[in-house]
């Protein structure tokens, strides 16, 4: 596999993979405070968990969204070449995967922030 | 065969044949003997998808059916208050046998079954390209899953419900052999089911017809690559699960006992991580023949076919998000709960996006209602019920409720039933004609349908108020003043019309299912797909070119320009057996491969593998062994014959394409194939870290327990210059065996040879290391944790050496050189691996104690 096409398949699953690690990070770290009695640490005045579900969201979702812009750049240059039905589907279905994704990592976000996170 | 009609065009050009006509005289003839399928007894030893698929469906379907007649004994059971068919005990054995042998026997196997045979036929390639693994995955699973279900004669069967969870399950209250028969027996099935999704995996991507680049792939290939990526993904951690529990009950090591700091919601944990995927890797492959269907039945293409791929790998991701779901009840906190609710409600997004598309493709069409047409809207009906059901059990709180009770049974069989079973039938009215003289009788697919519709809705529509009212699911029997008695009954009545529905079925095969290839039925449905071209045990005749995704509607005598052998590799360039090998994302043609023919090898390794397992249930440990070996040597012996190298000099298979008949490196299907078993292997590795960290949350202040001391730095530390300095030497060995000059260095066995001793060394170091320290496995968890990641590794090295002595051996038979030399690359791969799990367990087992500092 050619390292542009592997660049393709990378762009065809950032979102996912962005959703992925948010995923990760906010149950692996909470879960681990919430296990060692640690809910209530703070770092700077604010609370490890809270913060820890903003940043990974915020990352996450900005990382995303950079995706999703360089899916309409590449889905916009493949357009002016129509030989290149594979590169354009892929640069499509790209653009449709990381939109999804945006809506599914702020859902996610949304839902771990709005409840105590060991109560 | 007439062309079909054509509804509609996309205006693509049709390519120019690349081969002429009249074809050389004894081409065909030598085409058809290379692909003939063995003779008498050794019929049993074919590889061809066609025959493998036919038996494995058919094996699957036979589970489906003794599985049913558990039901209908559970059924029977239940239809009035304190009935005694059955005792409490046997009752059991039935729940789990049913769930057990649906979900592992039936489910997973048919749908991968399914595709052995399709995938091939709709891709327009000759084969599979490891046909000898789907050869023992299904002999494997054949043999295994018979002695696993005969155990329900013997009062042997697993007795803990289908997910069988500890404590329930450990030795404590359940020191009787049935668990280990789950845990043995259904442990090594999904290894056989992880084959099928590596032959799936690199069948979907390297050969397909000419042409057929990503775009243009069938959706029923999308959603089973999706499928067999969830397996590599999924299936680890229940095989992990398995293992652990089984080590728990075998050599006393607690990962499940909390008295000794083990968890028995860490195998929760496992078991739904692959548990809830499952669903969808059953789910995913039925919206595939669904998405096949549909624009044949409504005549015209598919819609969203964008829409529907973006659906298939969104399912595929985010079902990995929401195994907790099942854990609701256990006391999570709510957090968890709340964002494991939200995953499950968001899944229910690109599920509903393949709903609407299917919706609109009937719209934009004309759909006939033919026997699949009604499975498929049979399929709509049933499953939409159980999604949205499936929403209300993701509310933690209604699932609080109706946990545990008829309501949650009601649930998963609308959405397995609906999800899977309905698209199941209608793939098999569907797609009878492409391997039966003639398709299956309309007249009674009707009655089919209509009985195991409405026994369907019968049997499981009333249980959601059972449930509501109270009753919990597992009980063997129920008082008459519950109330329960007439919703029971009229579920009891409506499970006998689904075997009603399936009998008609039985009948209807046993009257029209002549199976055969050259003579079969043909597209009598008119549709669009490289399956309905005509076919032998060579599948066609030559390999297509295509430039839609409804190719026979769009490309006019494709059928007759195949079947006369106008396009690629028309006849066999080497006198074997032989696939082409297409590009994963343009398919165009890269190399021929030697695909290897029938043997006994994949049959008796099989059988050997089987024996290991099953035997080792029973605790023959000796002659379990032997049977161990033996399946090992025979996978040696058939391995011996592939690798076969340039047999003859490029070949061209038409159109002035000349390609050659054997490549090594990244190119090659056995690497794609090798780093698949690699994430496979990497999965089953963290999960077990998984585990491990779990363990250490529980265990506050007690990992390692009191009184543990923990190794000095210097032995893993050696431990890793040992693991380090073996993937040196492989490198050179590597380096040395380049050139296309068919050099055969000498150095090249010693290095290997060197490098298996450094290997073996790391990996005894540390076992010798924890020894060392007297760290018990069994005085807490913290000890199996760790002796549980040593055991791992070592059976990673101990895998290594045997395939560094097999490359050895293929050197000194002067099978290994420079040109020829895929199995030094697998062998080179697998260590690479096996030191970098290495290094990462050391560094987690020496290193992450000391960075906790014991909290």
């Amino acid at each position: 596999m050619s390292g542009r096409r592997t660049g393709q398949v990378l762009l065809m699953l950032a979102g996912l993979i962005a959703w992925a690690v948010q995923f990760t990070v906010i149950y692996g770290v909470t879960s681990t405070l919430c296990g060692r009695g640690w809910a209530d640490a703070t770092l700077f005045g604010f609370g490890i968990v809270p913060a820890t579900i903003v940043s990974a969201t915020l990352i996450t979702f900005a990382a995303t969204a950079v995706a999703v812009i360089w899916s309409i750049k590449s889905h916009r240059q493949n357009a002016k070449r129509p030989a290149a039905t594979t590169d354009g589907f892929m640069s499509h279905v790209a653009i449709l995967i990381n939109g999804l994704s945006l809506v599914v990592i702020l859902w996610h976000g949304i839902s771990a922030l709005i409840l105590p996170a060991c109560a | 065969m007439n062309a079909p009609e054509r509804p509609g065009s996309f205006g693509e050009q049709e390519p120019e044949l690349p081969n002429p006509l009249p074809r050389p005289e004894g081409e065909f003839e030598a085409l058809k003997k290379a692909w003939k399928a063995p003779r008498g007894i050794s019929f049993i030893t074919a590889v061809n998808n066609t025959y493998v698929g036919l038996w494995y469906v058919g094996t699957a379907f036979l589970f489906f059916i003794l599985a049913g007649i558990l039901a209908l004994i559970m059924r029977a059971q239940l239809a009035a208050p304190e009935g005694d068919l059955v005792s409490h005990d046997l009752y059991n054995q039935l729940f789990t046998m049913h769930g057990t042998v649906m979900m592992f026997l039936f489910a997973v196997p048919a749908v991968e079954a399914a595709s052995v045979y399709l995938l091939p036929n709709m891709q327009a390639a000759r084969d599979l390209p490891f046909p000898r693994l789907s050869a023992y995955a299904f002999w494997a699973y054949f043999v295994g899953g018979l002695v696993f279900f005969g155990t329900i004669f013997f009062g042997l069967s697993p007795n803990g419900g289908w997910f069988m969870y500890p404590p329930l399950t450990g030795t404590k209250y359940s020191p009787a052999e049935n668990a280990d028969w789950w845990l043995l027996g259904i442990g090594f099935i999904e290894i056989s089911a992880i084959a099928g999704a590596i032959e799936i995996i690199v069948g979907v991507m390297k050969t397909r017809a000419v042409g057929m680049s990503l775009d243009k792939l069938p959706v029923y290939s999308w959603a089973m690559l999706v499928f067999a990526v969830m397996i590599v993904i999924g299936f680890p951690a229940i095989i992990l699960g398995t293992l652990l529990l089984e080590m728990e009950r075998a050599f006393d090591w607690p990962f499940f006992i909390a008295e000794r700091g083990g968890d028995p919601l860490l195998w929760q944990h496992l078991f739904w991580f692959f548990g809830h995927p499952e669903v969808y890797i059953i789910f995913l492959p039925a919206t595939g023949m669904v998405s096949m269907i549909v624009p044949t039945m409504a005549q015209t293409s598919l819609v969203g076919y964008r829409l529907i791929v973006l659906a298939l790998i969104a399912t595929g991701f985010l079902s990995f998000g929401l195994w907790v779901h099942h854990m609701f009840a256990t006391g999570l906190p709510k957090m968890s709960l709340s964002f494991f609710s939200a995953a499950s409600t968001a899944v229910a997004v690109p599920s509903g996006i393949q709903v609407f598309a299917w919706i609109a493709t009937i719209a934009s069409g004309r759909m006939k209602l033919t026997t699949p047409s009604l499975f498929i809207i049979g399929f709509l009906f049933i499953f939409t019920l159980g999604g949205l059901t499936g929403v209300m059990v993701a509310m933690a709180p209604f699932d609080w409720q109706a946990h545990d009770s008829y309501f949650v049974v009601a649930h998963l069989h609308y959405v397995l039933i609906g999800g899977m079973v309905f698209p199941l039938f209608a793939a098999f009215y569907y797609w009878a004609p492409v391997a039966s003289k003639h398709a299956l009788s309309e007249r009674l697919g009707r009655w089919v349908f209509g009985l195991m519709f409405l026994g369907m809705n019968v049997t499981f529509l009333p249980m959601h108020i059972t449930g509501l009212i109270g009753m919990p699911r597992r009980v063997y029997t129920y008082p008459v003043e519950m109330g329960w008695d007439a919703l029971n009954l009229v579920s009891t009545i409506g499970a006998f019309m689904i075997a009603a529905g399936v009998a008609v079925f039985l009948f209807d095969l046993a009257r029209n299912f002549r199976f055969t290839l050259e003579d079969n039925a043909g597209n009598v449905w008119n549709a669009s797909t490289l399956e309905w071209l005509p076919n032998g045990t060579y599948n066609t005749r030559s390999i297509p070119s295509v430039v839609s995704r409804d190719p026979l509607w769009d490309q006019s005598n494709l059928s007759k320009d195949v079947e006369d052998g106008r396009y690629y590799l028309p006849g066999t360039a080497t006198g074997g057996r032989e696939a082409l090998v297409t590009s994963p994302f343009d398919a165009r043609p890269q190399y021929i491969l030697q695909v290897p023919g029938p043997g006994w090898q994949p049959v008796l390794a099989a059988v050997f593998t089987a024996a290991f397992f099953l035997l080792l249930t029973v605790k023959f440990v000796f002659t379990s062994v032997i049977c161990g070996v033996l399946a090992v040597g025979c996978v040696i012996w058939w391995l011996w014959e592939t690798d076969p190298g340039p047999v003859r000099p490029p070949a061209d298979i038409g159109g002035g394409i000349v390609v050659p008949v054997y490549v090594t490196g990244p190119m090659n299907h056995s690497w794609w194939a090798m780093i698949v078993l690699m994430v496979v292997s990497g999965m089953v590795f963290t999960c077990l870290i998984f585990s491990y960290l779990f363990l250490w949350l529980v265990n506050p202040g007690a990992w390692p327990p009191q009184g543990v001391r923990i190794p000095d730095w210097i032995w893993p530390s050696l431990s890793a210059l040992l693991y380090c300095a073996s993937a040196v030497l492989i490198a050179v060995a590597s380096r040395q065996l380049r050139g296309a000059d068919r050099r055969n260095p000498r150095s090249v066995p010693i290095l290997i040879g060197v490098a298996l001793l450094l290997v073996s060394g790391a990996a005894a170091v540390d076992l010798w290391t924890q020894w060392g320290t007297n760290l018990s496995p069994s005085a807490h968890a913290y000890g199996a944790a760790v002796y549980a990641i040593v055991s791992l590794q070592i059976f990673f090295v101990l895998t290594t050496f045997i395939m560094g002595i097999y490359t050895i051996a293929r050197w000194l038979a002067g099978r290994l050189d420079s040109v020829r030399r895929t199995t030094f690359d697998n062998t080179m791969l697998f260590w690479y691996y096996t030191v970098g799990q290495g290094l990462t367990a050391l560094l987690v087992v020496h290193g992450f104690p000391r960075l906790t500092g014991g909290i």
